[in-house]
């Protein structure tokens, strides 16, 4: 079906080689995932399928991309329209329309299909994925799954043959992952339909999918069943993490398998001590705090107390009232009731880190941050040495990896030493390696006495790094516990490890560990 | 006047929430900025016309070459009265567009149009679906910027909002391109229209009344 032969591309204004030399091959019905650190070529892979690379982008295209006999170099995009669709890592991004229906109607009003034609496909495909109930709504008042659901639509009502998805799950909450996730394996399984994705939270769609290609740093790929591969992949979800912990002789991909080959472990194991913090005084105290937006009720009458050394987690679904909270918290929305703040400083992280960054290279930035905080000149950049060593002075914040960029967010946030730090979902599109380095430093702050609120859909994440969840739902604080109590109480939040080690309490890879030591 | 407060009515009955809904609101804030400025202009240049001075204001001398209107000089009743009626007709007609505006559906007008226009069409419905994301972009940018310089400058520099801005929506640009790109867009040369909305012998007799009413009244 799609046939990549020694592949390679370079972009004129760029020294980097982006993919060299990839070679592999996908057949029908396959359920494939791309892996691979962010920076080194994925979405280019994806995009180079419909021929998006090089037709839209530019770039020098060495090698043969072929797909259903035809290759990529001699056909537009436009007119493999019926043969691919593709879903891009922001599906808003890429809606022409308001509504729901006009929007599924769209591609099929650019190929000229008929009227009849069309009220029928659209019929098809709104029952496919569930979405008849939503058919008039406007697209921007749809949750993030929804959003994901209608953009999927869209492309499958030109009944392609191959679907492409960039990051389909890490914006959504766990449960629209899952959602999203059981549609995309439903069009494998019953239109026999090949699909493609590229996802850097493993743990949610390792056990979907039939097929996995890694692309390594080398420039190296191994295509091959799930288990082969991240046997010994870089990139290996928990359930894979914890197996190789545990030396087993086989890597399970299903929390079943596992739990099957840890049932002695489970009965034998200590019980390990929480992480111990020390709480500092209170920084913010919330008293009765709401948030509407016209006759919205964003936030109701939330009380909330956040001490030093604390690392919240801040949970629920897309339009729960995360965002509101946070931004009643730094004084940027209207607010009733009190918030009493005991700190000078409040660093933010907002969820497209692109939104700090200003200048031309990463000396100004860091210079910048000097001045604005009187500091003493060099030490912003002094930090991001630390947190990511040798990124180059000159070097144009656009230009650096994923993960260099959030090294220089941070730096940038916590140069001037905050008391309290709020996250707004900052992990989506962070590879396993950034993750790391975001946790390593937030939790060297928070035993440094500053607190940490991290409004996150990310339950691996949460499990390393937060003290404390407090979940919300339709603006109600409906949860607010120590990380175990609260993740253990929900099966749809419980990490990987805590389902396989259920009912122990253990939470992550290292607990494990530490229990059988 | 009437003609305002009867619209404004009309509008708050009919409102929907669509994108445009707005419109009136910014209609009325327009009309009502283009009556100050009206009258004011009104009332410090222009002919001058007899009746009861209300007051005088110092007269400016113009160069002869600018004769018949003068700068300042008595103000009269008259002169006021008829710059304020003036203006209201200008306010109104802004409004009469704004109610329009605010009461139909970009989207559904376009459905019914012929198809010549239908490349301008496109452009309208992407533009009426990103100006709100610009909007809402906008917000999020100057929130971002303004924690992260918060101990010192009070104000942010248009570079901080536009940089971040210009290349968001620049990226969004692309983006949308490569969609409609790989959806097949401007691939086929004909493009069909989903659920097309026919003109009807009642639209017919509407748009020809409407006509009639305007030449009579020319």
């Amino acid at each position: 079906m799609i046939k990549f032969q020694n592949v390679s591309l370079i972009y004129p204004t760029s020294q980097k080689t982006i993919l060299d030399g990839l070679n592999f091959e996908i057949g029908e019905g396959e359920f494939v995932l791309l892996i691979g650190e962010t920076g080194i070529g994925k979405s280019s892979v994806l995009r180079l399928i419909n021929g998006l690379v090089p037709h839209h982008t530019g770039g020098i295209l060495a090698g043969n991309v072929e797909v259903g006999g035809l290759s990529t170099r001699d056909v537009r995009p436009g007119e493999l329209a019926e043969l691919i669709g593709i879903v891009g890592q922001n599906p808003v991004n890429g809606f022409v329309t308001d509504i729901v229906e006009d929007e599924l109607a769209f591609s099929m009003e650019s190929l000229n299909l008929s009227n009849e034609v069309m009220r029928k496909r659209i019929e098809e495909v709104l029952d496919l994925l569930s979405l008849a109930s939503i058919r008039d709504r406007k697209i921007a008042t749809l949750s993030g799954g929804e959003q994901q659901r209608v953009a999927i639509a869209a492309a499958m009502v030109l009944h392609p043959k191959i679907l492409v998805l960039d990051e389909p799950t890490s914006a959504l909450d766990p449960v629209a992952a899952e959602e999203v996730l059981a549609i995309l394996q439903r069009l494998v399984h019953d239109l026999g339909i090949t699909v493609i994705i590229a996802e850097h939270r493993l743990e949610r769609v390792i056990g979907y999918v039939d097929t996995v290609i890694e692309i390594s740093a080398d420039g190296n790929t191994r295509i091959g069943k799930p288990d082969e591969i991240l046997k010994e992949s870089e990139i290996a979800p928990p359930l894979v993490k914890l197996a190789r912990a545990l030396k087993l002789p086989k890597v399970s991909l299903s929390v079943r398998d596992l739990r099957k080959d840890t049932e002695n472990i489970r009965n034998t194991g200590n019980e390990v001590a929480q992480r111990h913090e020390v709480l500092g005084r209170e920084l913010i105290k919330l008293d009765s705090v709401s948030v509407h937006y016209g006759d919205k009720i964003a936030l109701q009458k939330l009380d909330l107390s956040i001490r030093g050394g604390e690392i919240v987690a801040l949970m629920g679904r897309n339009g729960a009232g995360k965002s509101s909270l946070i931004k009643s918290l730094l004084d940027v929305v209207e607010y009733k009731g009190t918030i009493k703040k005991h700190i000078t400083k409040i660093g933010y992280i907002p969820q497209d880190a692109n939104d700090l960054l200003y200048h031309q290279s990463v000396k100004n930035e860091c210079d910048q941050t000097d001045k604005d905080h009187s500091l003493t000149v060099g030490t912003t950049y002094k930090l991001l040495n630390k947190l990511v060593p040798n990124i180059k002075q000159d070097i144009h914040p656009r230009d650096l990896s994923e993960g260099q960029r959030l090294a220089l967010v941070l730096a940038i946030v916590l140069a001037p030493n905050p008391e309290l730090l709020i996250l707004d979902e900052p992990t989506r599109g962070l590879d396993y390696s950034a993750k790391e380095l975001l946790i390593k430093e937030l939790i060297a702050r928070s035993e440094k006495g500053a607190a940490v609120l991290i409004a996150t859909h990310d339950v691996e994440l949460v499990a390393e790094l937060a003290s404390r969840i407090v979940i919300l739902a339709d603006g109600d604080l409906v949860a607010d516990g120590p990380t175990m109590d609260v993740l253990l109480a929900s099966p749809a939040f419980a990490p990987q490890v805590t389902k396989v080690m259920s009912p122990r309490k253990w939470l992550t890879v290292s607990d494990v560990l530490k229990a059988i030591e | 006047m009437a003609a305002i407060v009867a619209i404004a009515l009309l509008v708050k009955f009919l409102k929907s929430d669509g994108p445009w809904s707005d419109s009136f609101y910014w209609a009325l804030k327009l009309a009502f900025a283009v009556i100050i400025f009206r009258v004011f202009i009104g009332v410090i240049i222009g002919v001058p016309v007899p009746g009861h001075t209300l007051f005088t204001i110092p007269n400016i001398p113009l160069p002869d070459w600018m004769a018949g209107i003068t700068l300042g000089g008595p103000v009269t009743w008259e002169r006021v009265s008829s710059t304020v009626i003036e203006s209201l007709n200008i306010a109104s007609i802004i409004a009469i567009f704004g109610a329009a505006t605010s009461l139909t559906n970009t989207r559904a007008v376009l459905r019914s149009m012929p198809p010549i226009f239908y490349e301008v069409g496109m452009v309208l419905v992407i533009a009426t679906t990103l100006t709100p994301q610009l909007v809402g972009n906008l917000k999020r940018i100057r929130i971002a910027q303004k924690i992260r310089g918060i101990s010192n400058s009070k104000f942010l520099s248009w570079r901080q909002i536009a940089m971040p801005l210009l290349e968001d929506s620049l990226a969004r640009a692309l983006d949308l391109a490569a969609a409609m790109d790989s959806r097949g867009y401007g691939y086929s040369r004909k493009r069909s229209k989903y659920r097309p909305q026919k003109f009807t012998f009642k639209d017919a007799l509407l748009i020809s009344t409407g006509f009639i009413f305007l030449a009579v009244s020319l």
